[in-house]
Formats: structure tokens, sequence, C-alpha cells
């Protein structure tokens, strides 16, 4: 028997008919209504997402912000105190330990959001590089801190979210000057509110892994559910880890594993504007070489590209699928494929070679989706 | 509750087999159609095409998940269900009344190593 983490949420999705599956160590659903329903509602309406297995790391301390410019691939100290900034957790030859996105909390406070499979490897990272930074710098006030079992998220996402949130937000407790910032938020940017009960203070940021319009809603443990089941009760629907995965490769989104990894970097993976163009910072290596690119497919016919697929031109495999799904939003197949950095796919006849069959596919744009 | 007949028999790939003399009919049951979700594609394999034991005889997907559908059967394939193709939801929708395949067998004594309700009933309970 395998000890699985659940979230606050987890007897609410078993009573909503959720499927169940491990996740990154978590119980976690992937399913309620179903993957292309659930797709649907998000891009046409708004749905919710239980994310609490998400890992929060407190980096905070006077020279915080000097470390994080050293750590990551673009700097913190150039945020705005309100903005949320996504960022690279690179190792020293250059590759991915983790993507994350930056909150800062307060003075010298910096919170970092990191994926759930990824957060013991990254604080286990992020201690060495300190280690490092002090070798560079001498001794620097700067602690680290798995703060993760504090924190609850719940997504609220799709098109519908602002101009439902007045009622909504209302309805789930919110008091009328904090619903008129939520309601003021710019993309990428955050407010903190304090809890009524002197728990943490909640996070509400206008940020999302969807594509769509929509806030990430960080919490205390003991509300989340509460407010998880104030949404339920206001119609909206949930939607699991399927819906979000699709939703996330329709909006052209990377997911740890499969665009970026230990040996994959953010420039191979087409993330430059995550990446500072100059300056050392501890992963500034990948500028040095770029082994890979990536070039975005649609299926012609019926075919459903999965991960691992080859991608065949002329008779050759010269690329493979890191993300392949049915996008219910398009109704045909999709697939990110790795190639060759100086492999040009434009007029080639493209096919992915799919149970011993090449069937044909389409070189499209990223995002795959066109959003609002 | 996954729903399970009596004028079936069952494969522990979470196929059905409905024998009528020297041919079997194939089809999913309820449990894996609930187990992969709503199907978005469907392929069976063209008549004529000779079946091993556990040979493929087509294929379905949904958005997440990609599976091959087997015969624990041999012989040769006579009748191609080519509607699934176009409508690969009526394996959801109806998973008992919606075939795949129908195979001459060649070998009609391995219809013994098929599962009958109760067996694929257990099965299903310790998955």
């Amino acid at each position: 028997m395998i000890y699985l983490k659940k979230t606050p949420l987890y007897q609410h999705h078993v009573d909503l008919g959720a499927r169940m599956v491990e996740y990154a160590g978590w119980n976690m659903p992937v399913q309620y209504a179903g993957i292309g329903d659930e797709t649907a509602a998000v891009r046409n309406e708004s749905g919710i997402f239980d994310v609490s297995h998400m890992g929060e790391v407190m980096v905070k301390g006077e020279d915080a912000a000097a470390f994080l410019d050293w750590l990551l691939s673009r700097p913190v100290s150039s945020m705005q105190p309100d903005q949320v900034t996504y960022a690279i957790l690179a190792n020293e030859a250059g590759g991915t330990v983790d993507d994350l996105l930056v909150y800062e909390t307060g003075k010298n406070m910096y919170l970092l959001v990191v994926n759930a499979a990824n957060k013991d490897k990254d604080v286990g990272h992020i201690n060495d590089s300190l280690g490092r930074f002090k070798a560079k710098k001498g001794e620097v006030d700067v602690t680290v801190e798995d703060v993760s079992d504090q924190y609850g998220q719940i997504a609220w996402q799709g098109p519908k979210v602002r101009e439902t949130a007045p009622t909504v937000l209302k309805a789930l407790g919110f008091k009328e000057d904090d619903i008129e910032k939520i309601l003021q938020l710019k993309r990428f940017r955050s407010l903190q509110i304090a809890d009524p009960d002197g728990g943490i203070e909640w996070i509400v940021s206008r940020t999302g892994y969807t594509g769509e319009d929509g806030f990430e809603i960080y919490l205390p443990i003991a509300k989340t559910a509460d407010v998880w089941q104030g949404l339920i009760d206001q119609g909206i629907a949930p939607a699991g880890l399927g819906a979000r995965d699709v939703l996330r490769l329709e909006a052209g989104m990377p997911l740890y594993g499969h665009e970026l990894g230990e040996d994959i970097s953010a420039l191979d993976a087409g993330l430059n504007r995550f990446v500072a163009k100059e300056g050392e910072f501890q992963g500034s290596k990948m500028r040095d070489t770029v082994s890979r690119k990536l070039i975005h497919i649609a299926a012609e016919g019926k075919a459903i590209p999965r991960e691992g697929y080859r991608l065949i031109v002329d008779g050759e495999a010269v690329g493979t699928v890191s993300s392949g799904t049915f996008s219910p939003t398009l109704g045909k197949g999709i697939a990110n494929v790795f190639v060759d950095p100086d492999f040009d796919p434009e007029g080639k006849e493209l096919f992915l070679e799919i149970r011993n069959k090449q069937l044909p596919f389409t070189l499209v744009d990223s995002p795959f989706v066109k959003l609002g | 509750m996954s729903e399970l007949r009596d004028d079936v028999k069952y494969a522990k790939s979470h196929e059905w087999i409905k024998i009528e003399g020297d041919v079997a009919t194939f089809g999913l049951t309820d449990y894996a159609q609930d187990q992969m979700g709503d199907l978005v594609f469907a392929e069976v394999v063209p008549v004529g095409t000779v079946v091993e034991v556990d040979g493929t005889i087509g294929s379905v997907e949904s958005v997440k998940m990609a599976s091959d559908v087997y015969s624990p059967l041999s012989g040769e394939v006579i009748e191609a269900n080519d509607s699934l193709e176009d409508a690969p939801e009526q394996i959801n929708e109806a998973p008992y009344d919606t075939w795949f395949v129908k195979i001459r067998l060649s070998d009609p004594s391995e219809v013994e190593s098929l599962l009958d309700k109760d067996a694929y009933a257990a099965l299903i309970e310790e998955e």
C-alpha cells in the first residue's frame, strides 16, 4: 500500500463522483463529468481546479532578492511588488530543475510556487544553490522554507469568471472592498487578503494554466473546503487534472517532464521571453547550446498524437512528440514535437508514426487555440 | 457499478465475446469504456485479417488515453464494424450493443479460456 497525500478537498472530489488517480504522490481527481465537458466548461463558461498539491517555498531575508536574481532565469528585483513572475529554476548546466511562479508576499519575502512532483527536489536544489551563492558572496541573510503544508489552492478559470466574480465572491464571504480590488487586478498581478481568523494571508492572483482569464486563490488549508464548496454551490463546474493538461497544451503552455526537464532547457523549449537576455545567473549556460526546438502540429485526419510518437519527414524520423492529445476545443489531435534546432518544417510533408502507420499532420502556430 | 451480461464471455483485457457456433463477436465491456472515458477515436482491423491469440483487433482512444483492443481467440476477421470510426461515442453509450469485429474461430476450444460473468466481476473488483 502506497501512502498518497490528500488535499483538503479529497472527500469533496469523491462525493462529486471524480475518478481519483495518483499524481506526484497525491490522490487527485483526473476527471468528474468527463475531460471533454470540463474543457468546454472552462473554454465557454468557467471551471474550478483543486491545485492544492502545488508546492510553496518561502525564500526570505535581506539578501533574498539578490539570491533569487542569481537562482532564477529572470530577475525578481525588477518586479513590481504585486507582480507575479514566471521563471525557470535551472541547474548549473542550464537544464531545468523546475518552472515556477514568484510572488512577493512582503518586504524581502518571496513565495515560489512549484510543481508538486518537483517540490522536494527543488528545495534541495535551492539549498545547494544557496551554498554556492554563499561561496561567492560570503555570509548572506537568506532562509528557505517549505511552506506547502500551510496552503490550499484553487484555480478558477474561464471567460465568465470576471462577469460572475462579484456575485460569486460575495456569496463566498469576501468583503466588498476586497472584491473591488480583485476585479481591478491586471494580468499577472496579485493581492493579499488578511485571514479573518488570523491564519496565513490569502493570495489572489490573475493567473492560471489554461490560457483563459481567471484567478488563482492561495488560502489556509482550513478554509479551502468552504471556498471550494461555495464555488460548487454557485454552479461552477469542477475540472480535473485531465482537463487541466488538455487546456494548458491547447494554450501552448509547457509542462515539466514533457517540454522541460533536467536536460531540456527553457531555451530548448522556446521560452526565451522568460530568460534574461544578458547577465549571469546560475543557469545562464543555457544560452551557449540550444539542443532542440519545439514545433506544433495538428492532425489532418482523425489521428491522436501521444507522447513519444516519432515525426517522420521524407521517410526519416526527425522528431519526437513531447505532449499530444485530442483537443476537444478544436476537435482534432494536437501535439508539441521536439526537432533538431536547424530542422525547418516549413513546406514539408509531416507524418506521425502511429501504430505502424504514417498519418499526416499540419504545421500550426502555438497556442493551438486562439484565446481571447 | 459496471453493467455485466450473462449472455457473453469476457477477456482479462476487458473485451466481451459472444460465441455463436464458430463465430465470435467482440466488443468492449462497460467497465472498460467507463475507465477510458468519452471515446473520441476508434478503429478496427479490416476483414480478412488473421488474428493470433491476444492479437490486436482494434484501437480506442479517449482525450487522454489510448488502448488497443485484443482478441483472446485466434481466427480470421469476417466482419468489421467500420461505423465506429465515425461514431466512437456509441461504445460509451451502449457498450454491449456495439461490436468491433466478428471472427471465424480457428480453434473453438480456445473459448474455454474465457472468463464467465462471475470471474470477470471478480477481476474488475480487484482493479
